[in-house]
């Protein structure tokens, strides 16, 4: 029976108090930490060599995929009543709504050095100091559009303009490539300035701090961010329903992106998992 | 404005336009060597940067250091030498008030810096202005330690082909 992922601004107070108090219990066991540690060694940049399977790559949202699963997993070993609800920034987009309260996940940084001091994540309650950081701050940072250049999140006309593409991604299968529904979403633009940043990268972007770093799992709302993000992979898929994950074959030995990507039935790393396998999570969860 | 710590001012330039992205797979454990390397020499190269330009920008051409303060911050970055001589594999030693900054390099040559993963810049320069720019006020990066093995340099699983 597939469980239920919701919108977080529809979380009932019990809700929010067991999903918060999951991840703590995560926290506190140190298995949390490990997850902030796998998407850190798993960011490869396409510049660079190697097989990408996190990010610059078609594999961004299946990896993601069954990354929120291991966390879902972990928290449901916790209490089996918890799912990840998913934050839908093209409605909650300031940073006094959801998912932004003091019995979620904090509020803003405070304006002198960013530190969350609100919430059951604010570094003073003892459950959540910062283990794995790029930078040598122990607490969680926030900057919430970015107030010293304020950025808005991305919109619904944004994002309808990736769900309309039907391909699901193209040659040369990185952050480069301008057609193709997974990096539209994924957000890797042209140029720079703030028009390169994109849908998912916007909303890194948007919440700063640490979200904007290589640690960004530290912030929980990285799980809410990359479960709405999962949630218009399905949205996609219900509007192209002829359209599949590519590549569906691997790059041949002539093309630079030869066993720089993982093809549809190849295994998707660190996991014994196929893309094909996580195209369809319906048996497991579906989205309210 | 931006300034070297003599006081010159810092034009970023392009940077080497190397061919992105070759077979020569940049492993993070690669990437911690040569960064704890480069922490130690970069010890010795302010002496050197500071008395004198980095070397002379004519008409923005290609830099292989640079030394400025930005916003507070010393932003030290040396072109790195590379065992394969390969264009391709150009790398940047960065260090921010002396501690390593990791970049990464996009397939169309731009650059991004662990602290601001999510978008990137032109030159290694303007990635470390933008990771300054996006650390919080008196937030630090951490400090090179052999002992640990830090995340923003080496990997823990090791698992990148």
């Amino acid at each position: 029976m597939a469980y239920i992922r919701k919108d977080v601004s529809t979380l009932t107070g019990a809700e929010r108090r067991r999903f918060v108090k999951a991840l703590l219990e995560l926290k506190r066991r140190g298995e949390y930490d490990e997850f902030v540690r796998m998407h850190i060694d798993y960011y490869v940049s396409d510049g660079d060599g190697g097989l990408r399977t996190a990010h610059m790559a078609p594999s961004f949202l299946p990896w993601h995929r069954r990354f929120l699963l291991d966390l879902e997993r972990a928290l449901r070993r916790v209490d089996s009543s918890v799912t990840v609800p998913y934050w839908d920034w093209t409605r909650d987009r300031t940073a006094r709504a959801a998912p932004w309260t003091d019995d979620l996940l904090g509020g803003n940084g405070r304006r002198s050095d960013h530190q969350v001091t609100t919430g059951p994540f604010a570094y003073a309650t003892g459950d959540w100091t910062i283990k794995e950081n790029v930078t040598d701050g122990n607490f969680l940072t926030r900057d919430l559009g970015r107030a010293a250049d304020p950025i808005a999140l991305p919109t619904a006309s944004d994002l309808d303009w990736a769900l309309r593409d039907p391909v699901y991604d193209t040659e040369p299968w990185d952050s480069t490539v301008t057609r193709g529904f997974r990096n539209k979403l994924e957000g890797w633009g042209t140029g720079s300035g703030s028009v390169a940043w994109r849908n998912h990268n916007r909303v890194h972007r948007w919440v700063g701090g640490v979200m904007l770093g290589g640690a960004s799992v530290n912030d929980p709302v990285f799980w809410l961010h990359h479960a709405f993000v999962d949630l218009l992979w399905t949205r996609w898929q219900n509007r192209h329903r002829e359209h599949r994950y590519l590549p569906a074959e691997p790059p041949g030995p002539t093309s630079r992106q030869y066993r720089r990507v993982v093809a549809r039935r190849e295994k998707l790393p660190p996991w014994d998992v196929t893309p094909d396998q996580l195209e369809d999570a319906s048996r497991i969860y579906r989205y309210a | 404005m931006v300034v070297s710590v003599d006081g010159v001012p810092v034009t970023a330039g392009p940077v080497v336009t190397g061919r992105p992205g070759t077979a020569h797979g940049t492993r993070r454990r690669d990437l911690l060597r040569g960064l704890l390397g480069a922490a130690a020499a970069l010890a010795i190269v302010p002496v050197v940067t500071a008395s004198r330009p980095t070397r002379p920008v004519e008409g923005g051409g290609p830099a292989d250091s640079f030394d400025e303060i930005y916003r507070g911050r010393h932003l030290q970055g040396v072109l790195a030498p590379t065992g394969h001589g390969a264009a391709a594999d150009v790398r940047w030693d960065i260090t921010v008030d002396g501690r390593p900054l990791h970049l990464m390099r996009r397939a169309d040559g731009t650059w991004l810096s662990m602290v601001d993963h999510y978008s990137s810049y032109p030159t290694p320069l303007e990635a470390v202005r933008a990771a300054v720019d996006g650390l919080g006020p008196g937030e630090r990066l951490r400090a090179a330690d052999p002992a640990h093995h830090h995340p923003h340099m080496g990997g823990h699983h090791g698992l990148h082909p």
